[in-house]
C-alpha cells in the first residue's frame, strides 16, 4: 500500500525548500506543503461498482525578490533535484514579474489557535471494505423507502490531510486533519414522470455518519417530487435549506465580505461598516475555530492562526475578512483567512466556516407558519448571478409548493429572481436546525416576498 | 518509462487477475499568471508527473493515482486498485463489462507554431498587461479587472492489456477576463474566455487589445440596461447562448452515462425530440479547438460524432463501458483533467449545425421579444430543465434590436424547447470554455443565431 508522508518528513521538505531560497539570495521565503489520502467508493446506477485511491501531495514555494512575487510548485518530492528546480523556477518568475508597491512582507510568528473535532484515528483507520458496507446500508435504505426511486449516483469517502508551512520570518507549524463523508443522490419515476436530481449527504470531520437517514431522506425527497404543478408568477415567502442557501450567498454574499473584492471596488458592502445590512435577528461569524467545522485549522494557507470573527451582528455589518497581503494595506492584522488549493496556488482571501447564527424555532414550525409559500431545497444557476451586484436569477428543481402550514405538492421549473442584498434584510425567521455545508453553516432561513417567474 | 508502465499492467493481471488494466502517465508543465488590475499578484510555475491505474477486477472497477514515476510506488498503486476494485466487487449485482476495441500504437506529437513552453515568462506578462491596461483605460467607470492566464504542455502515456500504447503532446493555452464597471449603484460585470490547442498565435488573432476592448465595452454598456420583465417570450440567441444550450441543456443529458441515470434521452433514442432544423454534434476533430485531441483518455480515437439529425436523435457519446450497455461504438468521450482523475464521458467540440437565415430574417418578424447574446453561465439537471444565465442581452421591438437589459436567465425545459426553435442562422461561431463534472475538462460549444418561439425568462425583483 502507497503510505502517507509523516510530519517530520513534510516539514522538513518545507523547511529545506525555504533554505534553497534563501542561499539563492531571495528577500523572503515561504513553503507550503499539503498530502492528501483519500479512499472512495461510489455508487452508480443503483450499485456499489467502483472504489479509488488518491494519494496526491506536493510542495508550492512563494518567493520575494524586490518586491516581485513568483511562485513555483511540483509533487516530485522524492527527487531533490526536483525541489531545487522548483526554487530556481520561483525566483526566475519573480524576476519576470513587476514589482508590487503595496507588498509588505509575509505573516511573521504568531501562537497558533487550538482546534477541536478535526482529527479521527478512525477515519484514517477506514479501508475499502468498511466503505463498501456504509455504501450499502446507504444504498440498501434507499431502495426500501420507495420503490419508485432509483439511486443514481453516490459515494462514501474517507480523507487524511495535512499541511505544513515554513517562511523566512519563522512561521512553522503543521496541522492534519481528517473528513468523511458519504452522499445519495436519486430520482424518482412514475408514469412517464422523472423528477429533478434530489440529493442528500453527511460529511464530517470526525466518525458521525447516518447513512440510513442519508438514504431515507435522499428517497423520501425525491418521491416527494413526483406530481409536480407549475406555479404562477407572483412574490411569495421562501424557506430556503440549506442546500439553496449554499448556493445564493457562495457567489455572492461571501465574496461581498472579502477584503480584497471591498479593496478592489467590486463589493457592494463597500464602505458599509456599521450600518444595518440585513434583518437584525441576523448575526452572520467567519469561525475558523469552529468545532469540527470542515473549514477548521490552526492555521491559514499563510501560517496566521485562524480566529473568529464577527461579521453581521443583529443585522449591522461589523467586519471583512483579510489575508495578509490585504490586511497589510489597510495597516489592519490579518483574519486568518488565506486559503490555498493544495499546493497548486498561491494564498487567497475565502471565508473558513461562514456560519449564520441559528434561531429557536424547528424547520417545521417555519412552515407550518406559512398560508401560503415555497420550500426550495435545490437550485440550479446560481454560479451565473452577478457577484458585483448580488442578483440572482435561478431555478427551483424542485420546490415545494406550502399551503395553509403544509407541504402541499412540489412545483417544477419555478424561477426565483432578486437581490441577495434585498434576501438579508427580508429575512424574518432562522430554525434552529443549523448544519454544515461547503463553506457555510447554517439553519434554514426565511425570506418574505419573494419573487417567482413561473407560468 | 513504457518498459516501467508495462510492468505495473502485467502485476495486475498475472497476480490480481485483472480483466482489464490500464495506465496513464503524465508528465505535465503549467505556467499560471493573474493579474488584479495592473498588479501581478504571481507568477506561478509548476511541475507535475503521476501515474492513474484503472483496472476491472472481478467485474468492478479500481483506481489508483499517484505522484511518481518510482517503479516500487507504483507496484503499490497498482496492487491498491486491484484490492479497490476486488473490494467494491463484494455487492456488484451486474459485472462491468468493455466494448472491444482495436489496439492502437501511436505517437502524437504537436504542431504548434508557437509552443507556449517556449514563449518567456516576460511575454506572457506583457500580453496579460496588455489585457488589463486596454479594459482600465477604456473608461472611468470600469472599477476592476482580473485576468487568468494558464499554459499546459506535457507528454501523457496510455498503455492497457490489450496491446495499446499511444504516446501524445498535450498543449493547451487559456485566458479569462472580467471586468467590473459600476455607476450609481449599478455594477457590471462581463467576462471572456480565450482558449486554444494550437499554440500561443491565439493571441495573434485574438490580441489582448482586442480582448481587452470587448471586455471593458460590454461592461460598459450594461451600465444603461434596464431588468427584463420575467415571462414568456420569443427569443434570439447569439451562438454563444447557443452554444451553452446545446452543451448545458441537450449535450449533458446525451453523456450515455448520464442518459443511463435516467435522463430524460433515455427513452428517445430514433425519436424526434427537436424541430426538422436542428442537427447537433459533437466534435474532437476540429483542428485547434479548445476541446479537440487525437486520443481519449481510454485510448480511442476521437471523432466527429452525429447526435441529433434534423430533430431526432441518432446517437450519444460514449465510452468503451456505456458503448457495451448501448451496444454502440465508442465515441472517443472518455476524458480525465490529468493523473488525478478517472476518465468519464465528457463533451469536446459541441454546437448546432448552421442552416439558412440571416439574423435579419431571425429578427424581423418579432413584435416584442429578447436577443440573448452573450452567455455568462448555465446548468441543467437530469430532468431537462435548465438555466442559462446572460450576461449581454437586447429587447427586440418591431422586427429591431433596442435597448440593453442585462442579468437576464432563460430557463425551461429542454425537450419542449428544442420543439419550439423555429429558425436557425447560417452564421457561426465556437466558443471555447470549461465544463465541470466533478473534474474540469477544456471544451468548445456554439452554432449559428437560432430563433425559439417562447422561452422562460427570468425577470428581476
Amino acid at each position: 500500500m502507497v503510505v502517507a508522508l509523516k510530519k517530520e518528513e513534510i516539514l522538513g521538505l518545507a523547511e529545506k525548500a525555504v533554505n534553497l531560497a534563501q542561499r539563492k539570495g531571495v528577500d523572503e521565503a515561504e513553503a507550503f506543503v499539503y498530502q492528501g489520502l483519500t479512499t472512495d467508493v461510489s455508487i452508480e446506477r443503483g450499485q456499489i461498482a467502483r472504489s479509488s485511491r488518491i494519494i496526491d501531495r506536493g510542495l508550492g514555494i512563494r518567493v520575494i525578490v524586490d518586491n516581485t512575487i513568483g511562485f513555483s510548485y511540483t509533487n516530485m518530492l522524492e527527487s531533490e533535484a526536483v525541489i531545487e528546480e522548483i526554487v530556481l523556477k520561483a525566483f526566475k518568475s519573480a524576476k519576470a514579474s513587476k514589482p508590487d508597491k503595496d507588498w509588505h512582507g509575509l505573516p511573521t510568528k504568531k501562537t497558533f489557535s487550538s482546534v477541536k473535532g478535526t482529527y479521527d484515528k478512525r477515519i484514517v483507520e477506514l479501508n475499502s471494505e468498511d466503505l463498501v458496507n456504509i455504501a450499502s446500508i446507504m444504498l440498501d435504505t434507499a431502495e426500501k423507502t420507495d420503490e419508485r426511486i432509483f439511486p443514481i449516483e453516490g459515494n462514501v469517502g474517507a480523507s487524511y490531510l495535512c499541511k505544513a508551512i515554513t517562511n523566512s520570518n519563522g512561521v512553522e507549524g503543521f496541522d492534519h486533519g481528517t473528513i468523511v463523508e458519504c452522499s445519495l443522490e436519486t430520482i424518482a419515476r412514475e408514469e412517464g414522470e422523472v423528477t429533478p436530481a434530489c440529493f442528500e449527504f453527511n460529511i464530517e470531520r470526525t466518525y458521525d455518519m447516518n447513512p440510513e437517514w442519508v438514504g431515507k431522506e435522499a428517497a423520501r425527497l425525491a418521491a416527494s417530487a413526483l406530481k409536480s404543478k407549475r406555479t404562477e408568477t407572483k412574490s411569495t415567502d421562501v424557506v430556503f435549506t440549506q442546500f439553496a442557501i449554499q448556493q445564493l450567498f457562495h457567489y455572492t454574499l461571501i465574496n461581498a465580505v472579502k477584503a480584497d473584492y471591498i479593496q478592489r471596488n467590486q463589493s457592494a458592502f463597500k464602505g458599509k461598516i456599521g450600518e444595518k445590512v440585513a434583518s437584525e435577528i441576523v448575526t452572520i461569524y467567519d469561525d475558523g475555530l469552529f468545532n469540527g467545522g470542515l473549514r477548521t485549522w490552526k492555521f491559514d494557507g499563510e501560517g496566521v492562526p485562524q480566529q473568529k470573527t464577527p461579521i453581521i451582528d443583529k443585522g449591522v455589518l461589523r467586519n471583512f475578512i483579510y489575508d495578509n497581503y490585504t490586511a497589510n494595506k489597510e495597516t489592519k492584522e490579518s483574519t486568518g483567512n488565506a486559503s490555498r488549493a493544495g499546493y497548486l496556488s498561491t494564498p487567497n482571501v475565502e471565508a473558513t466556516n461562514f456560519r449564520i447564527m441559528p434561531g429557536n424555532k424547528s424547520p417545521e414550525e417555519l412552515v407550518s407558519g406559512l398560508k401560503k409559500g415555497l420550500l426550495v431545497y435545490y437550485l440550479q444557476g446560481a454560479h451565473s448571478s452577478n457577484p458585483a451586484s448580488g442578483e440572482f436569477s435561478v431555478v427551483a428543481t424542485p420546490a415545494w409548493k406550502i399551503e395553509n402550514g403544509e407541504i402541499a405538492y412540489a412545483t417544477k421549473g419555478a424561477m426565483l429572481a432578486g437581490n441577495i442584498f434585498q434576501v438579508l434584510t427580508n429575512i424574518s425567521e432562522l430554525a434552529n436546525n443549523e448544519r454544515k455545508i461547503g463553506q457555510l453553516i447554517t439553519p434554514w432561513i426565511l425570506v418574505e416576498n419573494v419573487k417567482v417567474v413561473g407560468k | 518509462m513504457k518498459d516501467i508502465l508495462s510492468k505495473t499492467i502485467d502485476v495486475a493481471v498475472q497476480k490480481f487477475h485483472a480483466e482489464y488494466a490500464e495506465v496513464r502517465a503524465q508528465k505535465l508543465f503549467k505556467t499560471m499568471l493573474t493579474l488584479k488590475e495592473e498588479r501581478v499578484e504571481a507568477v506561478k510555475q509548476g511541475i507535475e508527473n503521476g501515474a492513474a491505474f484503472r483496472v476491472l477486477v472481478n467485474g468492478a472497477w479500481g483506481f489508483a493515482s499517484v505522484g511518481t514515476f518510482n517503479a516500487e510506488t507504483l507496484t503499490n498503486a497498482v496492487s491498491d486498485a486491484c484490492k479497490m476494485a476486488n473490494a467494491a466487487s463484494s455487492r456488484l449485482k451486474k459485472p462491468i463489462k468493455l466494448v472491444d476495441t482495436k489496439a492502437v500504437q501511436d505517437k502524437v506529437p504537436l504542431k504548434t507554431r508557437k509552443d507556449p513552453s517556449k514563449i518567456s515568462i516576460e511575454d506572457k506578462v506583457n500580453t496579460t498587461s496588455t489585457m488589463s491596461k486596454t479594459i482600465l483605460d477604456y473608461d472611468s467607470r470600469i472599477r476592476s479587472c482580473t485576468i487568468d492566464y494558464l499554459d499546459l504542455t506535457g507528454t501523457s502515456y496510455f498503455i492497457n492489456n490489450e496491446g495499446s500504447c499511444i504516446e501524445q503532446n498535450k498543449l493547451y493555452v487559456w485566458s479569462r477576463l472580467l471586468a467590473i464597471a459600476a455607476e450609481e449603484g449599478v455594477f457590471t460585470y462581463s467576462r471572456e474566455e480565450i482558449g486554444s490547442t494550437a499554440g500561443y498565435e491565439i493571441f495573434d488573432v485574438e490580441t489582448p487589445e482586442i480582448v481587452g476592448e470587448r471586455t471593458a465595452k460590454r461592461a460598459v454598456e450594461q451600465l444603461k440596461a434596464k431588468p427584463p420583465k420575467g415571462g414568456t417570450f420569443p427569443a434570439v440567441l447569439g451562438p454563444s447562448v447557443v452554444g451553452v444550450f446545446v452543451h448545458e441543456a441537450f449535450g449533458h443529458l446525451a453523456e450515455a452515462d448520464l442518459t443511463l441515470l435516467g435522463s430524460v434521452l433515455l427513452d428517445k433514442l430514433g425519436k424526434k425530440i427537436a424541430s426538422d432544423n436542428v442537427t447537433f454534434y459533437d466534435d474532437g476533430s476540429i483542428e485547434g479547438a479548445f476541446g479537440s485531441f487525437k486520443y481519449d483518455d481510454e485510448g480511442v480515437p476521437t471523432q466527429k460524432t452525429l447526435l441529433v439529425k434534423d430533430g431526432v436523435v441518432v446517437g450519444l457519446m460514449h465510452n468503451r463501458e456505456t458503448a457495451q450497455k448501448f451496444n454502440a461504438k465508442p465515441t472517443g468521450n472518455a476524458r480525465a483533467e490529468d493523473f488525478r482523475f478517472e476518465p468519464i464521458i465528457r463533451m469536446r467540440n459541441t454546437f448546432i449545425e448552421p442552416k439558412d437565415h440571416s439574423f435579419e430574417e431571425l429578427v424581423e418578424d418579432m413584435k416584442f421579444g429578447y436577443y440573448l447574446k452573450i452567455f455568462r453561465g448555465g446548468q441543467a439537471n437530469l430532468d431537462g430543465t435548465f438555466q442559462v444565465g446572460v450576461q449581454e442581452a437586447y429587447e427586440i421591438v418591431k422586427g429591431e434590436v433596442g435597448a440593453p437589459v442585462r442579468n437576464a436567465s432563460i430557463s425551461g425545459n429542454t425537450l419542449e424547447t428544442l420543439l419550439k426553435v423555429d429558425a436557425v442562422g447560417k452564421d457561426f461561431e465556437l466558443w471555447p470554455g470549461r465544463c465541470g463534472k466533478g473534474q474540469t475538462a477544456f471544451i468548445c460549444d456554439g452554432g449559428p443565431h437560432i430563433r425559439v418561439k417562447e422561452v422562460l425568462l427570468g425577470g428581476s425583483a
